[in-house]
């Protein structure tokens, strides 16, 4: 290939992407991809704004304690104690509540009997005790822990392989990809690009790498926001334990890695589904669900799907809750992990075999607008 | 016949068909197309349906033959990188990218072509100025005349200076005075050399300008050449005749006594006669020698070799389109 040639292919390639980065990122018909890919970046602000708020309520019962306690105050309460020893370990409850139960005599004929309930409420500023006394000695405890940044990772590591994953980019990338071609066939205006001295294959090239800077800027943004989100509601302390002593950062990077990795191959099977199907979704229902049951495929198939790369590379393993059924808990497990390098390869392969596709399909195209 | 040789290469100068079809499913497009197209300018002449678009299309691989070869000077079709450095084609799609500016629409074109913004820049103002559009320049597309997004796209065909122009109903939508003007450009762009296309179902319009016309009907080419010729050759049609004299009706009585004449009615102002011939060489030698013998002749014009006229006698009145 002449370096003459290479320049001019990179220069329609920077004016086809030109051409197009206005189309995908304003096109009125594309605004709903910003709405699936604000969702989860909402629900963590909504989560992060609920659980400051849980926090501060925790800090003002703290303060209001006649001492300071700590976790391990709270645990020193157990079944059986007396209001008093109770009072003795933690002080003076800070919130309390008492009731009067009446409960019916044994016989008929003795008068009922009167039990008296009191529930005290501790904290110590990260976690709330609840203390449930009948009859001045403690029948129940319940200690419900403050933020945790564990479950909180396992639950970002949810929302982030279910929901954003397999919704928000799958469908934000056939909303974005689909119309490349298929988009201007419908609004009759392809035949501006046939019309000009360049290579079928450059323009799909073009066309390839506006969708994907627009895919890529629409959800990396939601990545770092779902991120900021999620890290909120942390004290600076904690932040900084869990970004740079806890692999916050590293993982921080590969879910921006793992998004990009998405776009790339969601968007090659999209841009070849745009010119392959006039109906967007058959191919999206298809995709879906060969996405959908790669769990249950031979190792074989699953190599053939972009979702299986994905989950390799996901840094946080989401437990299967106990008592789940076994097909739910198949679809949840990264079963037959592959190494971070071959997952990268993997989806890079898949891409790659599916823009193939697309460069032979483009110089097959004609403009017949009448039949579309 | 059509290659030359260049400093010692084989070159094509015409833009060749060779047994083209075009199936739509089972729709016929064109059928079995032959052509060899010299340069000037060219015109597709028939009624909508009849294959001009099609034809078009099909010169500028934006649809595949179903069969057959096609080459534009040394370029094959489905080669458009190279093709559309020499090709401009003017389409009939009334549709434009979204939200460019009629400037904006010429030079994303030639940068598509891989040229720099200063070089783009200037020969989009330049085909923007040929098509006198610069007022209406930086005025979004979506918001033009029927006839000013003619001349836009007029200007994206011209604009790099094409060898080849193709042009699919270029005066449709245009006012009188954007008509002759454009009739203009399109007769210096053929005076330079460059092969013009241009189809039109208005056959008076292309009569006036085409060195030669290619008659569809059907998706069949059903005649094609210099407009004289074709019409020579329609035996089974007399030729008419205008002639316009001193003394038309003893030239009438003269002109009886030939047996070639079918003929003769005299015009009403008694200063011409339509006469109708079937051998117009015998015709023009017999008018010669009553010259010679005394009859004024004032002017000599065939009737029946303009487009219109051979259209009806080859597709017949009932197709053929005013």
């Amino acid at each position: 290939m002449k370096p003459m040639m290479k320049r001019i292919w990179w220069e329609q390639i920077k004016a086809v992407v030109r051409l197009e980065m206005k189309k995908t990122f304003f096109a009125k018909r594309g605004l709903w991809i910003y709405v699936v890919a604000a969702l989860p970046v909402m629900l963590f602000i909504a989560f992060a704004m609920a659980t400051s708020h849980q926090q501060a309520g925790r800090a003002s019962i703290a303060r209001q304690s006649e001492r300071p306690l700590n976790h391990q105050d709270l645990l020193a309460v157990k079944p059986g104690m007396t209001n008093q020893e109770v009072i003795s370990v933690l002080g003076k409850p800070p919130v309390s509540f008492q009731w009067t139960e009446n409960r019916p005599a044994e016989t008929e004929k003795a008068p009922s009997i009167e039990v008296l309930h009191e529930d005290y409420h501790y904290s110590d500023g990260q976690n709330d005790l609840f203390v449930d006394l009948v009859g001045g000695k403690v029948e129940q405890i319940n200690i419900q822990q403050g933020n945790n940044l564990g479950q909180d990772s396992v639950m970002f590591a949810g929302v982030f392989q279910f929901f954003f994953l397999r919704l928000a980019v799958f469908f934000g990338c056939l909303g974005i990809f689909m119309n490349l071609f298929r988009g201007e066939i419908l609004d009759r205006s392809l035949h501006f690009y046939f019309l000009a001295p360049i290579r079928r294959e450059v323009l799909m090239a073009g066309k390839f790498l506006a969708g994907l800077l627009a895919t890529c800027t629409i959800f990396v943004t939601s990545e770092i926001l779902q991120t900021v989100a999620f890290l909120w509601h942390f004290s600076p302390s904690g932040r900084d334990l869990y970004l740079y002593h806890n692999h916050g950062l590293e993982h921080a990077a590969i879910y921006v890695g793992v998004t990009l990795l998405a776009c790339v191959g969601y968007g090659a099977f999209f841009l070849v589904a745009g010119m392959l199907f006039r109906n967007p979704i058959i191919p999206a229902a298809a995709i879906l669900i060969w996405e959908g049951i790669n769990p249950f495929l031979p190792t074989v198939l699953k190599q053939f799907s972009v979702i299986y790369y994905l989950k390799s590379l996901c840094p946080v393993a989401i437990p299967t809750p106990p008592g789940m059924p076994p097909l739910m808990a198949l679809l949840i497990s990264t079963s037959d992990p592959v190494a971070a390098p071959i997952a990268v390869l993997g989806i890079l392969v898949v891409a790659l075999a599916a823009l193939y596709v697309s460069s032979l399909q483009v110089r097959r195209m004609e403009i017949n607008y009448t039949t579309e | 016949m059509n290659d030359r040789t260049v400093n010692g290469r084989m070159v094509n100068d015409r833009i060749i068909f060779e047994d083209v079809s075009k199936f739509y499913g089972e729709i016929l497009g064109v059928n079995r197309v032959n052509l060899s197209i010299p340069p000037g300018i060219t015109s597709l002449v028939g009624p909508n349906g009849s294959g001009k678009t099609t034809l078009m299309n099909l010169m500028t691989g934006l649809v595949k033959p179903t069969r057959g070869r096609i080459q534009v000077l040394d370029y094959k079709i489905d080669d458009p990188e190279n093709l559309f450095r020499v090709l401009g084609y003017s389409t009939q799609f009334d549709a434009f990218p979204k939200g460019l500016t009629g400037f904006q629409f010429v030079y994303s074109y030639l940068r598509l072509s891989g040229r720099d913004s200063r070089s783009a820049e200037r020969l989009a103002w330049r085909a923007i100025e040929r098509v006198n559009l610069v007022e209406a320049a930086k005025r979004k597309v979506a918001g033009y005349s029927k006839g000013m997004r003619q001349r836009i796209r007029l200007a994206q065909a011209l604009s790099h200076d094409p060898k080849v122009l193709v042009l699919d109903e270029p005066l449709n939508g245009l006012d009188p005075l954007a008509r002759s003007e454009m009739i203009a450009l399109f007769r210096s762009t053929a005076a330079a050399g460059c092969y013009v296309i241009i189809s039109s179902h208005i056959l008076h319009e292309v009569d006036v300008i085409s060195d030669q016309v290619i008659l569809l009907s059907n998706g069949y080419v059903v005649a094609e050449g210099q407009i004289q010729n074709v019409r020579s050759e329609i035996q089974e049609h007399p030729t008419q005749i205008l002639i316009r004299c001193s003394r038309p009706r003893e030239l009438a009585a003269k002109m009886f006594e030939y047996e070639h004449t079918i003929e003769v009615s005299i015009h009403k102002d008694e200063r011409g006669l339509l006469l109708k011939t079937r051998d117009a060489d015998r015709f023009y030698l017999a008018l010669n020698e009553l010259a010679v013998n005394g009859i004024e002749i004032e002017s000599i014009a065939p009737a029946d070799d303009d487009v219109l006229s051979v259209y009806e006698y080859l597709i017949g009145n009932e197709e053929a389109v005013r």
